[in-house]
């Protein structure tokens, strides 16, 4: 089939000037998004990490960090070479296939996303065997190779959808497919985002009468409301804490850890925890990242579908493989932006924490509690921060309450 | 076209179909003395064939005598397996005689490979695998014996095979009520019990170095005289046997998409059936857009399971478009049916759902065999594809019949060509319609 070239019977000036507008109000909207609650004022605060995690946990810290960046780098070299060979060698897979061109498109995106399960495996088992050996995971290696079994399913089944839609309207629509397909899957992940509270593990309301009772407060000082929280028991899995917030509108929730609660940090610490993650509700962290996700979408959609129109678009399944190596160098293109608006919101979700809790020491004592529990490193190298970081550093994150606490009268 | 050389240990079947109800109703009773004589010799056959391996190791060559005591064994337990499973009607002689109604021929096989004798065991595993679900022999019960004198790992795979009761058991089962209301056996069940023992008598004739030619499932080798008779629903098998190893590999995730959509389509024809069910009450016929609804549900259930278990290699489409994929389901018109015959469906078609459960557990293990051989060799074993397609094609003509979509029963015997339509039928009742009626057919 030969896709008919995007025509919108327009002359060169207003396609320009099409553009402009389109790329200011781009610039508009992630401005709009880019707003916070953190002052611009504030005042960074340099600490000296040695003196608030102590000098042996941060050398441990820095290096079991050091491990995993050097088996991430690795494993990226390796997807890229993947993709790449698979990019020139994987239409060939088309033979296997009698399911017509969308089904033929589903398999390869399939296969593709199975060999670089494949090649990605033993990285993951080093990574894996590095957290064991620290203490970070509990998980057997064939507990996590099989549960990675089942997710590469759910992950085929994904992709499965994507093609089906994205093949779909690149058959009906030609190149004009991204628009309408940016869309598509804006409205997919919002769907996802709202039901994925209800597709979480199995979680028990918090049970803590007093905990109960410091949420509800701090629902009241944020200006929201009726947020249920929830813990997820991780015993046996890892002996790392986190919590989070999923959800929204609704559907809105929160859950911790059981390693958050089980008393490796104090009540106010985990208050702190708990203002932290309604912090992130009651900023819209979640409806703003799905809208960042689609001024994302519009572009990245653009730019696959001028990347695959030498095979023929994206309604010819050839294309497919070659998509997946464009998708996933976009990915890692735009991971330092998707990182840096990250940072931003739990920058915030951190200061509505303080604003709330007013426990700059509690908030201090958290942070050098993860370091202690996840070893993460504090201050880690400024590519890796710059590139993977989805939250502030542990040392930043302490100088934050630090800034907070000097700012109060 | 290559010569296919004949089985070494071959079935052959002079059986009339015709069946003594009182024999049938006490057969299991009958057979004790059989079962005795049988499990004793056995245990001395398997010491037997521990002799002859050790012959075949040290000088590359069994002694004679050894060898045709244990081939005795195997003919005389194959006869005595026909004779408890229905496949044969006339008492069997203690010992085993030739001309029985179903015989083996056996062609020794005196000088054999040391390694794979040595290996023997080992190599003969994925048979016994098949022979559990198969359950065509008695060897089985002497093997249990064995096993767990010896705390071997075979007992708990025959143990398997036993408790589960296999494809020959479940036949055996079905054609015991079909024998005496009947007064004879469903030629269907006859030639798939006869399969199960042939498979059955090769596997434990490669197990204990009667040959050293691998036992085949292929039903056309096994039980060539097997036909199909003209049938509503038809497998159409265009299969080539080769298979990529990087599909093969992850047959299972690719695969996922397609069990989610058929599950969502199942559960759409679910829906249908009951309004489907009373309409052709009313008109007497299936409607032809269900039919076609139903059918292409039927054919892409089979597309799909095909794939997942490798009989099929390609990746299905998702539409049960007819004539795509090379392990494809031919469906005849919609035909008018007897409301009688509609009104009792459900009932009429358990049997027929109980061999496809039994088909479908053979299926399963051709699945886990022919995964490994397909990612090994890159190519589908024959004999294991053709097991494998017929348990779909009994599958797609049990649905068929239970959703409506033919009169037709389900045809039991493990045979992929047609049989000849200038040719007389050799079916023990008349056959009205397209196909055989339930209770001949089974």
């Amino acid at each position: 089939m030969r896709i008919k070239p995007l025509d919108l019977r327009l002359g060169r000036g207003v396609r320009v000037a099409l553009v402009v507008v389109a790329g200011l109000a781009w610039v508009w909207c992630a401005l709009l998004l880019l707003r916070s609650a953190v002052p611009t004022d504030l005042r960074a605060v340099r600490l000296d990490t040695t003196t608030i995690f102590g000098k042996a946990l941060v050398r441990r810290a820095e290096h079991v960090e050091r491990f995993f960046l050097i088996v991430w780098v690795l494993s990226q070299i390796a997807l890229f070479a993947t993709l790449w060979v698979y990019a020139r060698r994987g239409p060939r897979f088309a033979r296997e296939s009698a399911a017509g061109p969308i089904g033929t498109g589903m398999l390869l995106g399939m296969l593709g996303l199975g060999i670089v399960w494949l090649v990605q495996l033993p990285f993951g088992a080093l990574g894996l065997w590095w957290a064991r050996r620290y203490d970070l995971s509990d998980i057997g290696y064939l507990e996590w190779a099989f549960g990675d079994w089942f997710e590469l399913a759910a992950a085929f089944t994904s992709i499965c959808v994507t093609l089906l839609i994205v093949m779909f309207l690149a058959r009906r629509l030609g190149e004009a497919w991204w628009i309408p397909g940016a869309a598509v899957f804006v409205v997919i992940g919002a769907g996802f985002a709202f039901a994925q509270p209800y597709l979480l593990a199995e979680t028990t309301p918090l049970g803590d009468p007093s905990l109960r009772r410091a949420a509800t407060e701090f629902e009241q000082k944020q200006g929201v409301g009726g947020i249920p929280v929830s813990v997820e028991d991780v015993s046996g899995t890892t002996s790392q804490a986190n919590a989070y917030a999923v959800g929204f509108g609704a559907s809105r929730k929160i859950v911790l850890w059981s390693t958050m609660v089980d008393g490796t940090f104090t009540d106010r610490e985990v208050r702190a925890v708990l203002a932290h993650e309604i912090g992130h509700h009651s900023s819209d962290h979640i409806p703003k990242s799905l809208a960042w996700f689609g001024l994302f979408a519009l572009p990245g959609a653009w730019i696959l579908m001028r990347a695959t129109r030498r095979r023929g678009g994206m309604g010819e399944a050839a294309a497919i493989p070659l998509a997946l190596l464009v998708v996933a160098a976009l990915q890692l293109a735009l991971s330092p932006a998707q990182s840096w608006i990250s940072r931003g919101m739990e920058s915030e979700a951190d200061w509505k924490a303080l604003q709330t809790t007013r426990d700059p020491a509690a908030v201090r004592g958290l942070f050098v509690g993860f370091a202690r529990t996840s070893l993460g490193d504090p201050d880690p190298p400024a590519w890796a921060h710059i590139l993977l970081d989805s939250h502030p550093t542990l040392a930043q994150r302490v100088a934050m309450a630090e800034a907070w606490r000097r700012q109060q009268p | 076209m290559t010569e296919v050389p004949p089985l070494p240990i071959s079935v052959v079947v002079t059986d009339d179909l015709e069946r003594s109800r009182l024999t049938v109703f006490f057969r299991l009773l009958l057979a004790i003395p059989h079962l005795i004589v049988v499990i004793v010799w056995g245990i001395a056959a398997f010491a037997v064939a521990v002799v002859l391996w050790l012959a075949l190791l040290v000088e590359g060559k069994a002694p004679g005598t050894l060898q045709k005591f244990v081939a005795s064994y195997i003919r005389y337990s194959t006869q005595v397996s026909a004779y408890i499973n229905l496949a044969a009607d006339p008492y069997p002689a203690f010992g085993g005689a030739v001309g029985y109604p179903i015989d083996l021929e056996i062609e020794l096989a005196t000088r054999q490979s040391r390694g794979r004798v040595a290996a023997r065991l080992v190599l003969a595993f994925p048979a016994l695998l098949l022979l559990a679900v198969l359950g065509g022999g008695f060897s089985g019960a002497n093997f249990t014996t064995f096993s767990s004198s010896t705390s071997g790992d075979g007992g708990d795979l025959w143990a398997l095979g036993w408790s589960s009761g296999g494809v020959a058991m479940t036949a055996a089962f079905l054609a015991w009520f079909a024998s005496l209301a009947r007064g004879k056996m469903p030629l269907g069940l006859r030639d798939l019990i006869a399969y199960c023992i042939g498979y059955t008598a090769q596997a434990m004739g490669y197990l204990l170095l009667v040959t050293d030619r691998y036992p085949t499932t292929d039903p056309a080798r096994v039980v060539p005289f097997a036909r199909l008779p003209p049938h509503a629903v038809r497998l159409e098998l265009s299969d080539e046997v080769r298979r990529s190893r990087l599909t093969v590999f992850f047959r299972f995730p690719l695969a996922v998409p397609h069990l989610i959509w058929l599950t969502l389509w199942s559960m759409l024809v679910l829906v249908l059936v009951t309004p489907a069910w009373l309409i052709a009450l009313v008109i007497g016929r299936l409607p032809s857009f269900l039919h076609r609804f139903f059918a292409a549900w039927i054919r892409y259930t089979t597309h799909v399971l095909a794939f997942l278990y490798v009989i099929g290699g390609p990746f299905p489409g998702f539409t049960g478009a007819a004539g795509r994929y090379p392990v494809d389901i031919a469906f005849a018109p919609p035909e008018r049916q007897r409301r009688a015959v509609t009104a009792f469906r459900l009932f009429l078609a358990f049997p027929a759902l109980v061999l496809a459960g039994a088909y479908g557990t053979a299926a399963l293990v051709v699945a886990l065999l022919g995964w490994w051989a397909a990612l090994f060799t890159g190519r589908m074993p024959e004999g294991l594809r053709n097991l494998g397609a017929v348990s779909l094609r009994y599958s797609a003509q049990a649905t068929a019949y239970l959703f409506l979509v033919t009169e037709s029963y389900a045809y039991a015997a493990p045979a992929l060509r047609d049989r000849p339509r200038n040719v007389q039928l050799e079916l023990p009742f008349d056959a009205p319609g397209v196909g055989p009626t339930a209770i001949e057919a089974v």
